[in-house]
């Protein structure tokens, strides 16, 4: 079980290094490449889509950006907590907030779902072809996991909180 | 509504990330509101409709690429050649560099990391008191916010709405003041320490110059760019980043391929964390517009107050706790829009507003009990956190007055405009 979670983590962090990446590199290389056709090539290739294109992927990559972010604990807190208290309480205190945070984005994650629920009865589309509601399916899923990965992190703070004692015992 | 405030209120201050507590503001916001809860959705997914957001990854991604080659060493060679020569020089390379490398890295602790590890020891060797270099190198890890492209310029154009080509202009003069005053400070403190770094030297100008030779053409084509129309910043944004990343991975070779991984990452994490709190604060200010927050809020400060000078006063004194409490993105996307419209009714000027609300908001950098650059400089320079406090308390003085020039001033920040 152990070793399945292990690896599910390792694919997980590499899936997003991926993305992160494919995602970035391709907004690198649209935008610069609308600049060029502008003011090189006059305009010779029509690229309607690109500013739409570009557009959607500052999405995707604020929702796997904050996916990652959570994996390695960066998302924007005020620090305070753990510069003034120290010992188990922190673990507590922190068990609390990201308890909370799990439970949030467990709701935004809902509510982004029945959203894009709502849009593929509009049939809506962008790109030319591809449904909005599939552009849009990023959020409820990173929600769902950023969800889950506050959930590890409150797992994982139980563990250490009660695990010395058990190997004690 | 208020019991659920002042719940989440403990939560943040215990440490919840910030967009749980925002989003969590908002839903209970559309909840008593008889608003459908799926807004919170709709307006995360707006992020895909504001092209200006594009510049935030691109400039991001160059920011960490560039702190993770050797372009922080040439950057201070070059400073220290042209400045070196004059009385505390090293102290004004300091400043220069370190404003020059924010503005471009976007203000997210990144300077003090990487300028600092340099320039922290070589002032030292210097002869310059530990106390100063302690204070000079964590206050100018902020200095530079205002200059073009820093991310925070940026974000304050894409939530107030002004144009982001008039605070790249507007911060020019407000920067340069903070720069020279802090200048002044150090050149006066080190006046029995008037020894120069060396002598002023072509030759060495010269090589610098040669060695930086691929970054040189970046600040020019950004930064003319911009300021003379010829791009958007979102097109200079991606500009800077594929430049950075053909000079610094494929011409210096200072980055390895197997490293992109990682910086993408890194530099992905701060954006995905940014923007996640922007989304969700358009979902609670959507709430606030709509139940008429900012008018009512306005209704209760023009009762208090009655004048514009007054009004500034209050609202500097505002934005220093809310500095120390609030990191400066989080304050940019949740308190703008609440405030734009009360300055309007004071007839501040809304680009004014921007460059004395992010001047105001660096101090929040070096002020306790949250500020950023103490508990880098603390960590990354090994001294206790209260050691790092006083020293770099007569520098946030100096900044506190050059704040207090700036919000009285409009001109400073408008003459350029």
């Amino acid at each position: 079980m152990r070793k399945i979670l292990d690896s599910l983590e390792r694919a997980g962090k590499l899936a997003e290094n991926v993305a992160l990446l494919v995602l970035l590199g391709t907004m690198i290389g649209v935008s610069v490449f609308q600049i060029l056709n502008r003011q090189l090539l006059g305009g010779a290739f029509s690229l309607a889509w690109a500013d739409e294109l570009v557009k959607m992927i500052v999405l995707w990559l604020a929702m796997v950006g904050s996916i990652a972010a959570c994996r390695d604990n960066k998302h924007i807190r005020i620090d305070l907590v753990t510069h003034i208290l120290s010992g188990a309480i922190v673990s507590w205190i922190k068990v609390v907030v990201d308890l909370f945070a799990a439970g949030v984005c467990a709701v935004i994650a809902w509510q982004a779902w029945r959203l894009i629920g709502e849009e593929r009865t509009w049939g809506d589309v962008i790109l030319g072809d591809v449904p909005l509601w599939l552009a849009h399916a990023i959020v409820p899923l990173a929600f769902a996991l950023v969800s889950y990965r506050f959930l590890v992190r409150v797992f994982g703070l139980l563990h250490d909180i009660f695990g010395p004692q058990e190997t004690a015992a | 509504m208020i019991v659920v405030s002042l719940l989440l209120i403990v939560l943040a201050i215990l440490g919840a990330p910030l967009f749980a507590i925002i989003a969590t503001s908002a839903m209970a916001g559309f909840h008593s509101n008889d608003t459908e809860l799926m807004t919170i959705a709709l307006e995360l997914m707006s992020i895909a409709q504001m092209p200006i957001l594009t510049a935030i990854p691109l400039f991001t991604f160059a920011g960490y690429i560039l702190s993770e080659s050797k372009a922080p060493q040439r950057l201070v060679r070059l400073t220290n050649a042209m400045f070196g020569w004059m009385p505390g020089g090293l102290a004004l390379v300091c400043l220069a560099a370190c404003a020059f490398f924010t503005a471009f890295t976007g203000a997210s602790g990144v300077t003090i990391i990487a300028l600092g590890a340099i320039l922290y020891p070589a002032l030292k060797q210097d002869g310059y008191g530990d106390r100063f270099n302690l204070g000079l190198v964590t206050s100018s890890g902020s200095l530079g916010l205002l200059f073009a492209p820093s991310l925070p310029l940026i974000l304050y154009g894409v939530v107030a709405e002004v144009s982001i080509d008039d605070l790249f202009r507007a911060g020019i003069l407000p920067g340069m003041v903070m720069l020279v005053m802090l200048s002044g400070y150090s050149i006066w403190v080190n006046r029995e320490n008037r020894r120069p770094v060396g002598a002023f030297s072509w030759r060495e100008v010269g090589g610098a110059l040669r060695e930086a030779i691929w970054e040189l053409p970046l600040p020019i084509v950004v930064l003319g760019g911009i300021y003379s129309g010829f791009f958007a910043v979102s097109e200079a944004a991606a500009i800077t980043a594929l430049y950075v990343f053909i000079a610094e991975v494929l011409i210096n070779r200072e980055i390895a391929f197997r490293d992109l991984p990682r910086i993408t990452r890194d530099s992905m994490v701060l954006v995905g964390g940014i923007l996640m709190i922007l989304g969700v604060s358009l979902a609670s200010t959507y709430y606030m517009i709509d139940t008429e927050v900012p008018q009512k809020l306005l209704a209760f400060v023009a009762d208090l107050v009655s004048s514009p000078t007054s009004f500034l006063v209050l609202l500097l004194v505002f934005l220093l706790i809310l500095g120390a409490i609030l990191d400066i993105f989080s304050a940019i996307v949740l308190v703008v829009p609440l405030i734009l419209p009360i300055a309007a009714g004071f007839g501040v000027n809304e680009v004014h507003l921007g460059i004395v609300f992010l001047a105001a908001m660096q101090l929040g950098y070096l002020t306790p009990p949250v500020g950023l650059n103490l508990f880098i400089a603390s960590y990354r320079f090994e001294k206790p956190i209260m050691h790092v406090y006083s020293a770099t308390f007569p520098f946030l003085v100096i900044l506190l007055l050059s704040v207090i020039l700036i919000a009285f001033w409009p001109d400073l920040s408008l003459l350029l405009v």
